[in-house]
């Protein structure tokens, strides 16, 4: 290896910003204290909370008081789908999702169908946009609920989120929005009053924070059932003790990825292009998974190459002290083909050949060149020996 | 990686293709055999898979190499395991897609040389089918594990009871395995696998 590690998974989790690092330090030193009120150790917790709290609701254009920490995106979004479940729905209501969606709103959509609750799978078309045509059939008097991942987690495809709210506001009832900004937040704008978005997963660690801490948006005036019951330090919703360090080191991320948004999001786009570019004008047979352009997240470049397995690809990259990820099923926990490419209509070879490159600001192109370097020579020795390839291509 | 024996050969004795692009993995096996001696002179193969399948079908074609065809014969593909020094239980398939291959072949070549008939499918071609099946999550065949209850053999329809729970994460993944195994075989017009 010529220099450290390139790492191209960034949609998993990223490196820690020097700034981060700096800004928790204090909280895990002197100030290791809890909130509280009446003594100053307290007092000094409860008021740089506030703080923090602010920096990250501007980021969003929420209020403050609309922001509840908590240990991540995975807890965010079940505090806020089961405890809408539990403000607004009862046996025999119904829920509407898509199967292109984070496993996080999957899942919890399993839960409130064992637990009586009907659920409504919105297909996704080739580029992975949720069908529209079938939300608007979907709804019924009875639905309370519709969420959605607002960028997505294998092809980055943003959700027309405007859109589904106009769709949702026809309705003659109230439809509550739940979204997953884990791979949106910090990567495109979210005006969650402008968008009408009533509760909202955000994560520290997706841009440059630490991991373990993320925050809830929950719209005032929407109200969610308990679902973690305990003492109450830090938020209401998630009960218990929270690391304050860790929520000075998440405002101290979205401070810098917001202070110049534009400039963050350009070098995450220019990044992400040149690699796309390299990547076609380099390897033969390749094509991308998900939208081109500016409807694809700027992080997020998922290829599909042709003849060879991403699993193979993966640890040879690997060894080439590179990190990247794929949708092979033999890569998966349960030997299965990525679900939302399977979901986008890529049959089975176009799944195990995905490759997902989510690039950080950290990313720099003398990295891509030689990750395609490396990709290349790599595809070529696999595909030397795929019998795919083989009774495709004559030997010349 | 440096896998051995890899490649297309030109003008093999027999050649065997195993497995599907479905599954994620699938292997040809080629070989050379010395018509009077009966011994595997040369081996080769491809393969579209992970690096489990990659490693497992090089050191199958290790292990035939100079063989007679009827040693050949008894490599398996715990001899396959053991000579990696073992395998997570999620890529003890690889293995056994790679002895597959490789018994396919040389059945292939004794069938074409007239040193065997071509067997008739019967219920013991399913059992010895299904004996391939690895349950992903302990690395050992469905039928040593007792979970295939019954197996039934009927104008073309294969019947299959398994003993896997509803909670079992693997009945989507051994159902799609069984249906992968069985339906290579033109005397099998439909396949009922029934779980409890």
């Amino acid at each position: 290896m010529k220099h450290g590690r390139i790492y191209l998974d960034n949609c998993v989790t990223t490196q820690p910003a020097p700034e981060v690092l700096q800004a928790m330090q204090p909280y895990f030193e002197e100030k290791f204290w809890v909130p509280g009120s009446f003594i100053s150790t307290g007092e000094t917790i409860n008021d740089a909370i506030e703080v923090f709290a602010n920096t990250v609701a501007s980021a969003i254009w929420a209020k403050p008081s609309e922001i509840h920490f908590c240990s991540g995106g995975t807890l965010a979004n079940n505090m806020a789908i089961k405890g809408l479940a539990a403000a607004y729905g009862k046996t025999g209501n119904h829920v509407i999702v898509s199967v292109v969606d984070y496993p996080d709103l999957l899942t919890n959509a399993a839960y409130l169908e064992k637990h009586g609750m009907e659920v409504t799978y919105l297909s996704a078309d080739a580029q992975g946009f949720v069908n529209l045509a079938e939300l608007k059939n979907a709804i019924r008097k009875d639905t309370f609920l519709f969420m959605t991942t607002a960028v997505n987690h294998v092809v980055g495809t943003i959700q027309p989120l405007a859109e589904i709210k106009a769709i949702l506001d026809a309705a003659d009832h109230k439809i509550y929005f739940h979204v997953d900004a884990g791979q949106a937040f910090g990567k495109i704008p979210l005006d969650v009053k402008e968008l009408g978005i009533d509760t909202m997963a955000i994560s520290a660690h997706k841009i440059h924070g630490p991991q373990g801490i993320g925050a809830l948006y929950q719209n005032t005036g929407v109200k969610l059932g308990q679902t973690i019951h305990g003492v109450k330090r830090v938020d209401n919703l998630q009960t218990g003790g929270l690391n304050i360090a860790l929520i000075a080191g998440f405002a101290k991320a979205v401070e810098l990825a917001f202070t110049d948004f534009a400039a963050t999001t350009k070098h995450l786009r220019e990044i992400s292009d040149y690699l796309l570019s390299s990547l076609e004008n380099k390897i033969p047979e390749i094509e991308l998974n998900g939208p081109r352009g500016a409807k694809r997240a700027p992080h997020n470049i998922n290829v599909s190459i042709a003849y060879i397995e991403g699993e193979a690809i993966t640890m040879m990259l690997d060894a080439k002290g590179i990190t990247v990820a794929t949708g092979s099923a033999c890569a998966s926990q349960g030997l299965k083909a990525n679900y939302v490419l399977m979901a986008m209509g890529k049959n089975h070879v176009q799944a195990h050949g995905s490759m997902k490159f989510t690039v950080s600001k950290f990313t720099t192109k003398a990295q891509i060149d030689e990750v395609v370097t490396e990709l290349a020579e790599i595809s070529k020795e696999l595909r030397a020996r795929s019998p795919l390839y083989s009774a495709t291509h004559k030997e010349k | 990686m440096h896998p051995h024996n890899v490649g297309k050969m030109e003008n093999p004795d027999a050649v065997a293709t195993e497995g599907s692009p479905a599954c994620g993995d699938q292997v040809t096996v080629y070989l050379k055999v010395d018509e009077d001696k009966h011994i595997i002179e040369d081996i080769s193969f491809l393969s579209y898979g992970c690096a489990s399948n990659i490693a497992t079908a090089s050191i199958i074609t290790d292990l035939a190499k100079g063989k007679s065809l009827d040693e050949a014969k008894k490599i398996s593909w715990r001899d396959a395991m053991e000579a990696l020094d073992g395998l997570p239980p999620v890529k003890v398939h690889c293995s056994v897609l790679a002895a597959d291959t490789l018994q396919t072949a040389i059945s292939n070549y004794e069938i074409a040389h007239g040193l065997k008939e071509v067997p008739n499918f019967s219920k013991d071609t399913i059992v010895a089918e299904l004996k391939k099946i690895i349950y992903p999550q302990v690395g050992e065949d469905i039928v040593s594990l007792k979970m295939v209850k019954y197996v039934g053999f009927a104008d073309g329809e294969v019947l299959i009871d398994m003993n896997m729970m509803n909670f079992d994460q693997w009945r989507e993944n051994v159902a799609e395995e069984i249906r992968e195994h069985l339906e290579k075989y033109p005397e099998v017009k439909n396949i009922k696998i029934n779980f409890p």
